[in-house]
């Protein structure tokens, strides 16, 4: 179980997190929407501990984590840039995590079978299309036997079709992890596809909401109140 | 091609051209033109001029190795301290040395680890030896590579470091297994660099290392006690060569694309 409470971020007099509270259940994924620059990013860096926060606290599984460094913090981190190590192959960059005493060799079998990396292990980051850096990406993370995993837009190089076609399989694999998922997007049919709740993140601030529609909503009314027309 | 002559000069070029002709490029052609086969053969003859090229090179290697592998140490900083006091202090030095007398930099080795500090090693400390020349070269190379370090690290994408983080990598271990071999070229152009910047140091080395022939004598204080001696055509073959390593230097750092020194 992944909580947090009353997150505060800011960067001068600028709020980036604003009192931000949420909770994920094993074996959920909680899909935040939000425009550019709302703040989502900032939250998965501030849960991975990557970045500090001024205020609030962290909790996986009912340990407070906040004052720890990323390294014990146990999550699995894909950020917006999937960010794969250039300097090695996809097998290397999979088992990463091996010499810091984390992963199986079962773990790594069973990733590279869910994600259909085998053809692909000897090949550098740059040989790969979109999709199949956001795969590795992906198959890095879990090789690595998380407590809690955070995936920041990873789809976003690739295109509607592919994403249609890959977002089940990835809902799919996410879900036997049995762990909290922590999924973000602006791409309203993709929150859809992948997400059991949904919350919609604005000026800093997290609502827990029903369904995709209402975030929409939320982030139309947003924006025309920051136009000044309602 | 009527086009191409009557082309339109501006002003900046007619102003240009001449001046880095008669300033840059014809001082440089003086010593080739100057070069005569007598003194070639006469510098080439002395054994004091080998010694003070297998010095030039040996201590220049050293005190380019001292410095990359301390501005590794200032990439550490760079990339992960840079909140830090110690980060401030450190980023501030390498700018220092721009506006310093390298004869300044020099006596402060001297009073630093000459006789009054480190007498043990001698009647006159650590000064007045080879490793008293790298030392200096070393103090003011270290600057240039540790900012090539860290336009090094600029390069890099922060959230790849971030990555190595949350899978179990402490700082230390994510800067050597993603940082350094990311940096790769970055490396190499600091150690070229602080090389280059080794062997054309004068005033640092003659202060702190002294001008010893065949001990301590570097090509640079080779040229300098040549021109003393009244012996030009020696001091004009030395400086030859010495274009000659640093055209060298220059195309290796030019065929890694990052010249900026
Ligand atoms: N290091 C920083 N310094 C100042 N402002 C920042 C910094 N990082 C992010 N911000 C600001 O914080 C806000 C939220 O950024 P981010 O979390 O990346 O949003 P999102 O991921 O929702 O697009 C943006 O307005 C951004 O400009
Ligand atoms: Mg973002």
């Amino acid at each position: 179980m992944l909580e947090v409470q009353n997150l505060v971020k800011a960067y001068g007099d600028l709020r980036v997190l604003d009192n931000v509270s949420a909770r994920i259940e094993n074996g959920r994924i909680l899909v935040i929407i939000g425009l550019n620059g709302s703040g989502k990013s900032t939250l998965l860096k501030v849960i991975t501990g990557i970045l500090p926060c001024d205020n609030g606290c962290v909790r996986i599984d009912g340990q407070d984590v906040t004052s720890l460094e990323p390294e014990d913090r146990k999550i699995g981190y894909v950020p917006q840039s999937t960010a794969l190590f250039n300097h090695l192959t996809v097998r290397e960059n999979i088992i990463y995590s091996q010499k810091n005493g984390r992963g199986s060799p079962d773990g790594f079998e069973a990733v590279v079978s869910m994600l259909n990396l085998r053809g692909y292990l000897s090949k550098k980051p740059k040989e790969l299309s979109g999709g199949y850096r956001a795969r590795v990406a992906l198959a890095r993370a879990l090789y690595s036997q998380p407590s809690v995993m955070l995936l920041d837009e990873p789809l976003t190089e690739i295109d509607h079709a592919k994403k249609e076609q890959m977002l089940p399989e990835f809902k799919q694999v996410l879900h036997q992890l049995n762990i909290p998922v922590l999924y973000i997007t602006h791409d309203p049919r993709e929150a859809e596809l992948i997400g059991d709740a949904f919350a919609v993140m604005y000026d800093g601030k997290l609502k827990t909401i029903g369904t995709t529609e209402e975030a929409f909503e939320i982030i139309r009314a947003q924006v025309l109140a920051g136009a000044g027309i309602a | 091609m009527a086009g191409n002559l009557m082309r339109k000069v501006s002003l900046i070029e007619l102003l240009f051209v001449p001046f880095f002709l008669l300033l840059i490029v014809y001082p440089i052609a003086a010593i080739i033109f100057n070069l005569t086969p007598a003194g070639i053969a006469k510098t080439f003859a002395d054994p004091l001029f080998w010694t003070s090229v297998g010095s030039t090179i040996l201590t220049a290697f050293f005190a380019a190795l001292m410095g990359l592998a301390l501005a590794l140490g200032f990439g550490y900083y760079y990339i992960f301290r840079k909140g830090t006091v110690m980060y401030r202090v450190a980023d501030f030095l390498n700018d220092l040395p721009i506006a310093l007398p390298h004869t300044v930099a020099g006596l402060a080795l001297l009073l630093a680890f000459g006789r009054k500090a480190f007498g043990f090693a001698g009647p006159t400390g650590l000064a007045f030896t080879l490793f008293a020349v790298t030392l200096a070269m070393f103090f003011v190379s270290y600057p240039l590579a540790a900012r090539t370090i860290a336009s090094g690290a600029d390069e890099i994408e922060r959230e790849v470091i971030d990555v190595a983080r949350t899978l179990g990598d402490s700082t230390t271990r994510a800067y050597q297994r993603v940082v350094i071999p990311l940096m790769g070229e970055g490396i190499i152009s600091a150690f070229i660099l602080s090389f280059s910047r080794s062997i054309s140091e004068f005033a640092a080395v003659i202060m702190f290392g002294g001008n010893v022939p065949g001990q301590t004598q570097v090509l640079a204080s080779y040229v300098f006690t040549k021109v003393e001696e009244g012996e030009v055509a020696m001091a004009v073959t030395a400086s030859a060569f010495c274009i000659l390593i640093a055209l060298f230097l220059v195309v290796g750092l030019r065929m890694r694309g990052k010249f900026h020194a």
